[in-house]
């Protein structure tokens, strides 16, 4: 059960809901976020070690050079952690307070670069470190460049 | 041009509560305010530069040094604000160390407030820090991050659950005497913790930070001025801010942190070559009693994924080996963008001899504090008995 607001004294607290909608330029994460509609995830990839960074990064954070070079990450990674949330939870997307049946995953891509996802498995005694996942995604007209455009990743 | 060395002459901290509907966020600042400048012998007179800040979005004003500069009585001076989620605190005290150290100013203070029974909805938001398009649409918050965290650690230390209890068992004994703390429980075994609600699988409820009403304050001067103005100076040696941000995210390396890496720029700087014989107290920010473990490691008291056994011997504690959050931590207490200020008043107040009942035995020649926020951001901070 979610928590009701409590009621309020007016005359000692007030409560000020705000309703703001933010519009935040993407920039050159664009082609990330069009690859996604396109059922691909891409990296970016670092000229001095070679190692691949999602979401993607103009610099490497950690030689300071700019990444040019985008790679094709597959289609399946290797499950690094995972864990469960066991309580309602905020989407940072929209405010609302929710239950979130799916564990969140982090996987380390065919190409190499890491991110995190929903898992499909929802009892997490299966889920293993080094387990192979493989991306189920939305509907090509459902897609909207965005992490949920793949619903979640299911065990192979 | 040469730095000035400084020190901090005088502290301040409300009683940190769950709730403080008693008062307005800037009643809050000047208590912590009224307590640090009593505590140096000064007056608002004496500043001439005020450094402040809190985690703007957990409390949901704006630009809130607008408003409270004028109500604690600072119009008129030289400063700023600063922002940076949980390491707010942490900033603020480096920005004040470094105009007391430019020589411009005389008497800095610098001040940190969160009132989360305002906004604790706020807190959960988390996400975007690291990168708003991506990391934003998940709901990761401190709790989902030290879990994690925890559960690389566990799979990589191979410690138990019973470890990670007995963490926040010590941390209790700790906060039990200190009159500040605010989340005490007089009973607390491994059992109640083993079988506390389980938030993120391994991170139970009473392994996370609360939410905290609650702000701190310190004053910090030049060396010729500091001491004319007190007769116990805490002398800053050093202090680094080490930014992460979206340069690893948690997916990355769950073991992401900037602390091992700020210490060891410290350490070479001041000649600290062992840091358990060099430093005798530490007040470092753990937002989940589990993160202690790594970042006892971190810190260099302990070898990589070794620490949990420190525990199982128990090495930790006030009266222990390792002095490790005497105070009880931010587990007991979480004004999330103060907190790093109540590290700093904490670990001065142990260099003093003034911690009363949670004070560390012996003399105190050198402690550590440190911040933290996001994903693994952190500023550490040196402080020194004499010069």
């Amino acid at each position: 059960m979610l928590k009701k607001e409590e009621p309020l004294d007016p005359v000692v607290a007030f409560r000020y809901p705000r309703v703001i909608t933010y519009k935040h330029s993407l920039g050159y994460q664009s082609k990330f976020a069009h690859a996604l509609k396109m059922g691909r995830i891409i990296a970016t990839k670092c000229p001095i070690d070679g190692r691949c960074t999602v979401p993607p990064r103009i610099v490497c954070p950690m030689h300071h050079v700019r990444q040019t070079e985008w790679v094709d990450q597959g289609q399946r990674g290797k499950l690094i952690t995972a864990f469960k949330i066991n309580f309602p939870m905020f989407d940072s997307r929209t405010g609302e307070l929710k239950f979130w049946q799916n564990p969140i995953v982090a996987i380390e891509l065919e190409g190499g670069a890491r991110m995190d996802g929903w898992c499909a498995e929802t009892d997490t005694s299966k889920l293993k470190e080094g387990m192979l996942l493989e991306a189920v995604w939305r509907p090509p007209e459902e897609r909207q460049g965005r992490a949920d455009d793949i619903l979640y990743w299911k065990p192979v | 041009m040469t730095a000035e060395r400084i020190a901090i002459v005088g502290v301040g901290q409300t009683v940190h509560k769950s709730k403080r509907t008693d008062v307005n966020t800037a009643e809050l600042c000047a208590e912590a305010v009224e307590a640090a400048l009593a505590d140096a012998k000064l007056t608002m007179k004496d500043i001439d530069c005020v450094i402040l800040g809190s985690f703007e979005p957990a409390d949901g004003y704006s630009g809130p040094d607008k408003w409270i500069v004028p109500e604690i009585g600072a119009v008129g001076k030289a400063g700023f604000e600063m922002q940076n989620v949980g390491t707010t605190g942490g900033v603020v005290c480096a920005t004040g160390f470094n105009m007391a150290a430019s020589g411009l100013f005389q008497n800095v203070l610098c001040v940190a407030w969160q009132k989360m029974d305002e906004a604790a909805g706020a807190f959960g938001r988390g996400g975007g820090g690291a990168n708003e398009y991506w990391t934003g649409q998940f709901p990761m918050s401190p709790i989902t991050n030290f879990a994690r965290r925890t559960y690389d650690y566990m799979t990589r230390s191979k410690c138990t659950e019973e470890h990670l209890a007995m963490v926040r068992v010590k941390q209790n004994q700790c906060a039990l005497r200190n009159k500040h703390a605010q989340l005490k429980l007089p009973d607390l075994t491994v059992e109640k913790v083993m079988n506390d609600t389980l938030l993120a699988w391994p991170i139970r409820r009473l392994h996370m930070c609360p939410t905290t009403a609650g702000s701190a304050a310190i004053i910090i001067c030049p060396e010729k001025r500091a001491k004319k103005v007190t007769n116990k100076p805490v002398w800053v040696e050093d202090w680094f801010t080490c930014h992460q941000g979206g340069a690893l995210t948690m997916a990355e390396d769950p073991q992401a942190s900037t602390l091992g890496y700020a210490c060891r720029k410290i350490y070479k700087r001041c000649g600290i070559t062992d840091p358990k014989k060099q430093i005798n107290a530490w007040e470092v920010y753990e937002p989940a009693s589990t993160a202690e473990l790594r970042w006892i490691e971190e810190v260099g008291l302990a070898e990589d994924y070794k620490a949990w056994k420190l525990f199982e011997e128990g090495k930790v504690g006030i009266e222990k080996e390792i002095p490790f959050n005497p105070s009880g931590g931010v587990t007991a207490t979480n004004p999330i963008g103060c907190t790093p200020v109540v590290r700093v008043v904490e670990a001065s107040l142990q260099v003093r001899g003034d911690a009363e009942e949670h004070q560390v035995p012996g003399t105190i020649n050198r402690a550590l504090a440190t911040a933290y926020g996001g994903q693994g951001e952190n500023v550490v901070f040196l402080l020194k008995k004499t010069l």
